[in-house]
């Protein structure tokens, strides 16, 4: 197997894991399954093929997550914080409806056509890493995903934030006995989780191209992704969305037409041997 | 009447039974009720054979058909979401599935269109028993995520290379039948035709309602709903609360195989659509607004959607509509349209004993 | 029990009642049927395109076509005294949703044509209603060789070059393109592996050797593994068939990985259009596709049509859905002519082994599967200031029709 195979699997893994995350944030602390995170994805994606062909590409990388954070604020407060006494099941199906929505929105603002957005000049070439040519805008994906998974797990274990964070997703009646804001800690979680998957959106925009089904393309492979690394632990989504991105690209260059069920036969392995997920209940 | 000759019901403890003849006992079913039942069927089965002679018109008759396949679909969600509180987004599987079949050995094998059918029956039943035994075991998310996948697993399967010359993949499987195939009478003309071909699928869906009511009103419906609320204190009480599921399961796929089938004859066309994730996502919508609760919700919601799907399908905001009717009705109406209708009843029911009693 | 079972009772004798007087079945449809043959009546065309989807905008193109082609006709008067009607339908493209629309349109509003369908699939569950229905339809869209294969009906007709016809031209011409190791990079599909196999016997032919074949699903959007793989190789020219929202991931992604440093030649394969060269640009130019329609043709129907399209349309000019779909109605309004009537059956059996002259050259509709005989061309992408997105064809080979039309497939029995 040679290194720039390695490094495809690793860049779609760096996209899986920062998209992951954010669903698993969400689930962890509502314990709802966010349908709707596909659609949040492509969102971000559109937000920045619109700013960077006005403006330019790294100024979509801070727009799209800052709108996705303002679209995360407006699930929660009429969604998730209405309905939170409700089964989780049907929120998740609200969310469900949540993405039909918005999505046919997306599409009646941008068109039904097929958008390209050029990697940022300078990084449009390849560089020179470790003896292959690899194209410099995936290395930056990949950097992007590490420095961010690093952060993001830093801060949970680290902040006050994050051990608020923690303490609901753990036990969300006795965070707030204990004084905790579960409220305000919800809408954190959940703009912070949008605007993961507006990032992940627009950083994929010049790398698989933006399109109208792109949502619900992704959407079945991020929640495989959350539920096979365990009931709302971001390590463990961030470990499963690497591996399936590696899995998955070294299944398609040794076996293409197989490699599309790789997503769900592990899937239905890890739940049959583990129902909890890879991580179990951690955080 | 016979209440229908189904399962036998798990073994239970004989303390607090009631004293009554020893079959009835076993299926847990009054005679007196599962006869109304069989009766309202009747009823209703014949009433509705007069719809062809109501509505003339190819179009709507059509549509109503085309709501009637869907609603079989719903239907078996429905049951499994009520009795066992298992929200499923794989039952297309059995219903693609036996779709497929039914193409296939008309294509392959050359076999008549019963022959057919009942081959995509029994297909979509196995196929429902296989992934019963994997999934019964997780609930709630676990449930829907692993239904989910292996629905979509058997849909990437059937649009692979390897499938092309059984399913046709991408482009379908048109269904041919021999000039003078005939099932059950009709010819394969009027098998194509909404009108004709009424009475058959009306009759599967009256008769797959009532099969369900009389397994929901039994003592395994009972079971079933004991093990929704608490299936451990189920399994502590001696019930086995694997091979129920497992049964409902199946049942409700059979029921799914049904649609199935009566789509695939009447179409001649199978393509990918009836094994994806949209399809499954509108046979649950349609169930949801109709109503998980009760038994005729989804078929309700079924019709609705048929007739909104034309309706508003202007510029392909159809799912703009449908996806504003989900969240609408999840957190307004909550038991759909016939739950909610039924606890409005309800409640002016208690309204007027209220003010009757003294 | 009585209470429930007194209005069913109810329903049930008035339901007898009301079925003494219709009979079910279709007997009748609404809204005006009959009257298609009368001289001076209106002729109504159904349209189904897709509103919705990826090919939405092919969609509206093709609808665009068939209306310019009715109202040029109108003007001159109607075709052989009757005026035509377009009756405008949506779709999402998939069967369920265009064979409803079809139904509504010919039962409820009077269509006896159906045209601007889009997809293969639709396609096939449509043909199979047809002879129910009544009505014909024409085929500009969907190039699925089955169509005119095993899956071919009566009332169906196909303007559009089949697959095989396309891929045939793009043989004939291999030899004059540089390059002499070939990767084949395809979907993992019948059109890819069709296409990559007509390829491999006119390399050989060619002289032309192929040291990689890859085959990728559909809906792949991530092509990274696909080319590392085609880097790795010592080939100097790729034959790419990814189509749609994959084309445009494999195209960019192909200039991410500095794909075109390494090879002479790149032919894609229903890869680059017109539709897309706002979102390939100049990443394209130098590339090879296959054409269905040369807009510089000097044929004098041709000139006529492109120049009234271009004034209709600020002076942009049509590119092949818009060329085709309007081929699509001029050969309905050729057979209306020739049978002097609007009846489907009449203008069927009109319409078999039909020639007649398009803006296309000659062509002819052949009876025995209902494909309509004409050229194939192998185009290179060239900047063009006048162009969408800044890009034009040059025309590179011209394959005649009756060269590249494979022999009517003996699987189809037109029914």
């Amino acid at each position: 197997m040679n290194f720039a195979q390695v490094l495809n699997g690793i860049a779609l893994g760096s996209l899986l894991m920062i998209l992951s995350s954010g669903l698993a944030m969400i689930y962890g602390l509502r314990g709802v399954t966010n349908f709707a995170h596909g659609a949040l994805y492509m969102a971000g994606a559109y937000v920045a093929y619109s700013v960077s062909t006005h403006i330019n590409f790294w100024a979509a990388l801070i727009a799209a997550p800052v709108v996705l954070a303002v679209l995360g604020a407006v699930l929660e407060l009429v969604f998730f914080r209405r309905m939170q006494h409700r089964n989780h099941i049907e929120v998740g199906l609200v969310t469900f409806g949540a993405a039909m929505v918005i999505e046919r929105v997306i599409v009646l603002i941008w068109g039904e056509r097929t958008l390209s957005v050029d990697a940022p000049s300078g990084l449009g070439g390849t560089t020179s890493i470790l003896g292959t040519d690899y194209p410099t805008y995936r290395l930056l994906i990949i950097g992007i995903a590490l420095a961010l998974a690093i952060g993001l797990v830093q801060w949970i274990r680290r902040s006050d934030v994050g051990l608020h964070i923690r303490a609901a997703s753990h036990d969300v009646e006795t965070s707030g006995i204990l004084g905790i804001n579960v409220d305000r800690v919800s809408l954190i979680v959940v703009c912070l989780g949008a605007a993961l998957a507006g990032l992940s959106g627009a950083l994929a925009a010049p790398y698989v191209s933006v399109y109208p089904a792109m949502g619900i393309s992704i959407l079945i492979t991020v929640l495989i992704v959350v539920v096979i690394g365990g009931a709302g632990s971001i390590g463990g989504a961030m470990v499963a969305g690497m591996a399936l991105g590696i899995i998955q690209t070294l299944g398609s260059v040794w076996i293409p037409s197989l490699s599309v069920l790789v997503p769900y036969v592990a899937l239905v392995v890890v739940l049959l041997w583990r129902p909890t997920g890879l991580a179990g209940k951690r955080v | 009447m016979n209440a229908p000759t189904k399962t036998t019901g798990p073994t239970a403890p004989t303390s607090d039974t009631p004293v009554v003849s020893p079959g009835a006992r076993r299926l847990g079913l009054s005679r007196g009720l599962a006869l109304r039942g069989v009766v309202i069927a009747a009823v209703v089965l014949a009433a509705g054979m007069a719809v062809p002679y109501i509505v003339l018109d190819r179009f709507y008759i059509s549509m109503l058909f085309d709501g009637l396949v869907l609603a079989l679909l719903a239907l078996s969600v429905g049951f499994l979401a009520r009795h066992l509180g298992l929200i499923s987004l794989g039952h297309t599987a059995f219903y693609g599935g036996a779709a497929y079949l039914v193409g296939i050995s008309v294509t392959q094998w050359g076999w008549s269109p019963l022959m057919a059918a009942l081959t995509g029956l029994v297909g979509g039943t196995v196929l429902a028993l296989v992934m019963a035994l994997l999934v019964v075991r997780s609930s709630g998310m676990g449930f829907l995520m692993l239904t989910l996948a292996l629905g979509q697993a058997l849909y990437q399967l059937s649009i692979q290379r390897v499938a092309i010359p059984y399913t046709g993949a991408f482009d379908g499987l048109q269904i041919s039948f021999d000039a003078d195939a005939t099932f059950l009478g009709l010819s394969v003309a009027q098998m194509m035709n909404g009108a004709l071909f009424w009475p058959v699928v009306w009759t599967a869906l009256v008769l797959s309602a009532l099969g369900l009511w009389l397994v929901g009103r039994s003592r395994f419906g009972t079971v079933l709903e004991g093990i929704r609320e608490n299936e451990e204190r189920m399994r502590f009480s001696g019930f086995n609360t694997y091979w129920p599921r497992v049964l409902a399961f199946t049942i409700s796929g059979a029921v799914a195989s049904v649609g199935g089938v009566l789509f695939a004859l009447n179409a001649a066309y199978v393509s990918p659509d009836v094994l994806s994730f949209l399809k499954a996502g509108d046979a649950l919508i349609a169930a949801i607004v109709g109503g998980l609760g009760v038994l005729l919700g989804p078929i309700l919601g079924a019709l609705l959607y048929i007739v909104a799907q034309s309706q508003f399908n202007q510029s392909g905001n159809l799912y703009l509509y449908t996806g504003l009717a989900l969240i609408l009705v999840l957190m307004f109406l909550p038991g759909g349209i016939l739950g909610s209708i039924s606890s409005i009843r309800k409640r002016l029911a208690r309204r007027s004993a209220k003010e009757n009693s003294p | 029990m009585t209470k429930k079972l007194f209005p069913a009772l109810s329903v049930l004798v008035l339901g007898g009642l009301v079925a003494a007087c219709g009979t079910p079945g279709g007997a009748a449809t609404s809204g005006g049927a009959g009257g298609a043959d009368a001289a001076g009546s209106t002729i109504k065309v159904a349209l189904i395109p897709p509103s919705s989807g990826a090919l939405a905008q092919f969609g509206s193109d093709a609808a665009d076509a068939w209306q310019f082609a009715a109202d040029e006709a109108n003007a001159a008067g109607g075709v052989a005294g009757h005026k035509i009607e377009l009756i405008k339908m949506d779709t999402d493209a998939t069967a369920a949703t265009t064979l409803r629309a079809a139904r509504e349109a010919v039962t409820q509003k009077g269509a006896k044509f159906i045209g601007a369908v889009m997809t293969s699939t639709e396609h096939g569950a449509l043909d199979a209603q047809l002879a129910g229905l009544g009505a014909l339809e024409f085929n500009g869209l969907g190039k699925d060789d089955a169509l005119t294969g095993k899956d071919c009906k009566a009332n169906a007709f196909r303007v559009v070059q089949s697959t095989s016809m396309d891929m045939n031209a793009v043989a004939e011409a291999l030899a004059k393109l540089p390059g002499k190791k070939w990767a084949i990079q395809a979907v993992d599909y019948s059109t890819g592996h069709t296409s990559a196999k007509v390829f491999k016997e006119a390399a050989a032919k060619a002289g032309k050797q192929v040291v990689l074949e890859q085959y990728a699903p559909l809906n792949t959007t991530e092509f990274g593994s696909y080319i590392t793989k085609l880097q790795q190789s010592d080939a100097d020219a790729l034959f790419a068939v990814e189509y749609g929202a994959d084309g445009v991931a494999f195209v960019n992604q192909a200039a991410q990985f500095k794909l075109n440093e390494k090879f002479n030649t790149i032919l894609g394969f229903n890869m680059v259009s017109e539709p897309l060269f706002k979102a390939l640009g100049d990443k394209v130019v130098g590339y090879y596709n296959n054409l269905g329609y040369d807009v510089s043709s000097d044929n004098p129907l041709n000139q006529k049509f492109v120049t009234d399209w271009a004034a209709k349309h600020g002076g942009s000019k049509p590119y092949y859905v818009v060329a085709d779909n309007y081929l699509a109605a001029q050969t309905l309004f050729e057979g209306i002519k020739k049978a002097n009537s609007g009846d489907p059956i009449k203008v069927r059996d009109a319409l078999n082994g039909l020639s007649f002259d398009s803006i296309v050259g000659k062509v002819t509709m052949r009876g025995a599967d209902h494909q309509l005989i004409r050229s194939s061309y192998l185009g290179q992408v060239v900047k063009d200031p006048n162009g969408i997105g800044g890009l034009g064809w040059k025309i590179v080979h011209e394959a005649d029709g009756s060269v590249t039309a494979p022999a009517p497939d003996p699987a189809c029995k037109l029914s």
